[in-house]
């Protein structure tokens, strides 16, 4: 079975099978490579390398060659959540982290493309939150004043087949 | 220590590495260390090794530590006689210098006049080409518009036409040889019209390829004035320093010797008392002065890498009313010191800050390496304060043993859990410009591809990708259920 897995921002398929003895087949794209890890060292064909793990749930991060680099396991069903819906372009999500300055929408209120409907700071330079379309807002996430990390999801567009 | 101080607490006001570094001194002359602290860094190293820890409340962190009757208050709380305001927030607050003088407790730091003269960039830079020092000579028509082609002549070539109405570069010209100074007036004049409404100019001598070259300066407020050699700080992004090092590569020993010396004057002739740094802005073989910062700079253990000396003993010293305990001739300058910020940043998506939870922590060690750092496994990195993690000081024998131990420990630098800029100190360090020397403040947005983070070759990609997936319950259990019997056949099932 293949797994997609989101190395930094670049997807990536492969499948794991064992071997027996802490070994594994790892399958890529290019081939299959026997594979083995033991906490500091990773091994793959007839070369090991050192590296580093640490693991928060689904993502892995591995230090490797001096670069630490984020592995998410994507769960299949969330690759169908991400394919249907009509595309993220109804959620508003932060762009970097940082904090809202001001909010100039409110649930119900409609928006004309362009227009500003948040202004937020980071790395102390604002930036304005704009409507992608003419939209009517269905959620505003955040208040004036609060923090959040990128990615939080800012304000929520009334997608367009409900309008 | 058989010092006997007027104050056997110090208070730092302040949190992260400097906050650990001041304790460190602190506890090491055998005083009581104090610190105040925000929940937001909850678990802190900083808070753990202080032997008082009081809590500040404030609307946002950083609100917190700007809420300076608070910290005052906390100060008394712990008994403390003396506060160290680290860099940041308050340390260069003229109004809580003062306001801690009055509460009885000595300041770490300057003296709150010397603090407001230099805060005022306009009248420290009178203040300094008042005395002779060397400030970009410049030239505003509006001051006499009849002498202004005379007066712009004077500044010197290279030189820079702006608009005095103008921002963002617009109307602007360099003039390179004063034989086309006039015409060039004359567009420029006619260019800010067009742009602004307004055509009255503005002059000032241009530096090309300017680098940023500071030196560290320490009075004792008894008439001592000492200088602690340069520190070149040209790696900068958005304005903020990446890399330090001292000494500077880009002067002649004359030119450094011309530099401390002036740096020294200028806080000489402002009776300076405890640490300051004075900036200058230093190309075409000429250096003129930019603006002196009344505080401990992130920057200083480079200088103390190369002296021995420990800036915040001889701070703390001062504070106590003491005489410096060095003299210029008994301060001496060995080898090279770099040092590198580490930052929760992106630097390959303009340098924004990252956010996560440090799930590994290893810093480097060995001769001459050293770690300022305030953070610790676990603890979570947010926005709420600045995005710097830690201070990575090399010492070496000369320049490239210095970059050649960075890099080393570089290599032994492991951060999982929050995006840093670790790789890209390791690939700057690497490149020719900074191998040369021959890095100004303009190099990084003139070369975004140091930035730039390399794509993982295939051999790389398989072995993140082994490891990752061999950690990762869902994609092991997976494979854990597969009988290795079947398993032979997987290779082309899939």
């Amino acid at each position: 079975m293949r797994h997609l897995l989101i190395i930094d921002e670049t997807e990536a398929e492969a499948g794991l099978t064992p071997a027996g003895d802490d070994l594994y087949i790892l399958h890529d794209a290019e081939g299959s490579h026997e594979v083995s890890f033991h906490g500091y060292a990773v091994r793959v064909d007839d070369v090991m390398d050192r590296v580093a793990v640490a693991v928060d749930g689904n993502v892995a991060y591995v230090h490797l060659n001096g670069r630490a680099h984020r592995v998410e396991f994507r769960e299949p069903v969330d690759r169908f959540a991400r394919g249907g819906a009509g595309g993220g372009a109804d959620a508003i999500a932060a762009p970097m982290p940082g904090s809202v300055v001001a909010v100039n929408v409110e649930a119900g209120q409609s928006v004309a493309a362009g227009q500003v409907m948040m202004v937020i700071e980071s790395m102390k330079l604002e930036t304005a939150i704009k409507a992608p379309r003419d939209a009517v807002i269905e959620t505003v996430h955040v208040s004036a004043g609060k923090t959040f990390n990128k990615g939080a999801p800012l304000i929520a567009l009334v997608p367009l087949e409900e309008e | 220590m058989t010092r006997h101080l007027p104050f056997d607490t110090v208070l730092v006001a302040n949190r992260g590495e400097i906050a650990l570094r001041i304790l460190r001194t602190v506890k090491r002359l055998g005083l009581r260390g104090a610190i105040v602290f925000h929940a937001a860094d909850k678990g802190a190293p900083a808070i753990k090794a202080a032997d008082i820890a009081i809590e500040i409340k404030g609307p946002t962190p950083v609100a917190a530590f700007l809420d300076g009757a608070q910290i005052i208050e906390a100060a008394k709380t712990a008994g403390a006689g003396a506060i160290h305001p680290g860099y940041g927030f308050l340390s260069e607050n003229a109004g809580f210098a003062r306001a801690v003088a009055a509460a009885g407790i000595a300041f770490v730091g300057p003296l709150p006049d010397a603090i407001e003269l230099m805060g005022d960039k306009v009248r420290a830079r009178k203040f300094v080409a008042d005395r002779g020092f060397p400030v970009a000579p410049s030239a505003i028509e509006d001051d006499d518009p009849a002498t202004f082609v005379e007066r712009a002549r004077a500044v010197g070539a290279p030189l820079l036409i702006k608009p005095s109405a103008g921002g963002g570069g617009k109307g602007m010209r360099i003039v390179r040889d004063l034989a086309e100074l006039d015409e060039e007036i004359v567009r420029a004049r006619s260019e800010g019209q067009r742009y602004f409404g307004d055509g009255r100019l503005y002059v000032e001598r241009f530096v090309e390829n300017p680098r940023h070259i500071e030196v560290q300066v320490m009075g004792d407020g008894h008439g001592n004035v000492v200088h602690l050699f340069e520190r070149e700080c040209s790696v900068q992004r958005r304005f903020q320093k990446i890399v330090e090092e001292t000494p500077s590569p880009a002067l002649t020993p004359e030119q450094r010797r011309d530099i401390c010396e002036t740096a020294a004057g200028i806080a000489r002739a402002a009776d300076y008392r405890n640490a300051g740094t004075v900036e200058f802005i230093y190309g075409n073989g000429e250096f003129f002065f930019l603006e002196m910062n009344t505080r401990l700079q992130v920057e200083h253990p480079v200088t103390e890498e190369i002296t021995g000396l420990d800036l915040v003993e001889i701070q703390l010293l001062v504070a106590a009313g003491e005489m410096l305990p060095v003299t210029q001739e008994t301060i001496t300058a060995t080898g090279h010191a770099i040092e590198l910020r580490i930052y929760a940043e992106s630097p390959a998506r303009g340098f924004v800050p990252t956010t996560g939870k440090l799930l590994a922590v290893q810093w480097p060690e060995g001769p001459g390496i050293r770690m300022d750092s305030g953070i610790a496994r676990g603890q979570a990195v947010t926005t709420a304060f600045d995005p710097m993690l830690a201070k990575l000081i090399v010492h070496g024998t000369d320049r490239s043993d210095a970059i050649a131990k960075a890099r080393e420990a570089l290599a032994d630098t492991i951060l999982l859990g929050c995006e840093t800029n670790v790789a890209f100190l390791d690939r700057l360090l690497a490149d020719e410009v900074f191998v040369k020397g021959e890095v100004h403040t303009g190099t990084l947005d003139a070369r975004p591809d140091i930035a730039e983070e390399p794509p993982l070759t295939a051999e790389e990609t398989r072995r993140v990708l082994a490891a990752a997936m061999l950690s990762l319950r869902p994609t092991r259990d997976a494979a854990d259920r597969i009988p290795a019997i079947h398993a032979a056949i997987g290779a082309w099932r899939n």
